[in-house]
């Protein structure tokens, strides 16, 4: 059995921020004013809570060689402006195969205590 | 009957991964740095999948006209992204039933290689 599988870190509260929200939709080429881009759920989601695992001693994840393997989000609805939402993340799968790690996250994103938006992220670290 | 969706090029450059690691806030050196990069086993830094990603959620939003009908986005980062590269997505739309639309979704570099598989959006139905 992994270290880490079952683990759960603590939740993350995070705050949809204007001007964070247009520099990021410059970023990757959509339109600044058109509200929150889709995968912008790749900050309040998935890097809010995936810096826990990253920084924890017990995952022991080697940054160095690791690769986002797979992604998906599922959005209840999009996060709006100035809204406040929290991210709890914790690790389904930890496994490895030929000398691979696969290491499966999954985060859930709350506001108001409604689901908004989940995330499921395999990484892949290589031996 | 299937709907192709329009397709959509992305030109990949080393500025966008660069402006897309400060917006993100994932400064893995592995985009940022070709030293670093290589010693992680690469060719040269690569684009971040997420940034991969956007564009797909960019290439169904055209689609949709709106991104909040967007319900589900996946995909798996299949192959590397590198600055120089012509990525070009393609789509169609595979099912519509339930109040949803389903899409199944490509994207290939310019040598014909697929870059994301098993790339899937599903659409609330307009």
């Amino acid at each position: 059995m992994s270290p880490v599988a079952g683990k759960s870190y603590p939740p993350v509260e995070s705050t949809i921020e204007r001007e964070h929200v247009r520099a990021f939709a410059r970023a990757i080429g959509a339109d600044p004013e058109a509200g929150v881009p889709p995968t912008y759920a790749a900050v309040y989601a998935l890097f809010a809570t995936a810096v826990q695992l990253y920084g924890d001693p017990a995952a022991a994840v080697d940054f160095a060689h690791l690769l986002h393997s797979e992604q998906e989000f599922t959005w209840s609805r999009h996060p709006e402006v100035g809204e406040q939402v929290v991210a709890e993340g914790r690790v389904e799968e930890d496994v490895d195969r030929r000398n691979l790690r696969f290491l499966t996250y999954g985060t859930d994103v709350l506001s108001s205590g409604e689901p908004l938006c989940s995330s499921r992220m395999v990484n892949v670290i290589r031996g | 009957m299937t709907t192709e969706l329009e397709p959509f090029v992305w030109q990949v450059t080393r500025d966008q991964i660069r402006a897309y690691a400060e917006a993100s806030g994932d400064r893995n050196p592995i985009h940022l740095d070709d030293e670093a990069a290589r010693a992680a086993g690469l060719p040269g830094v690569i684009a971040h999948g997420m940034l991969g990603m956007a564009q797909l959620a960019n290439f169904v939003v055209a689609y949709a006209g709106d991104h909040r009908r967007l319900r589900r986005l996946r995909c798996r980062f299949s192959g590397m992204v590198l600055p120089g590269d012509t990525i070009t997505f393609t789509g169609s739309v595979v099912s519509e039933e339930d109040g949803l639309v389903r899409l199944e979704l490509n994207a290939e570099n310019q040598k014909g290689e697929r870059v994301l598989t098993k790339a899937h959006a599903e659409l609330k139905a307009g």
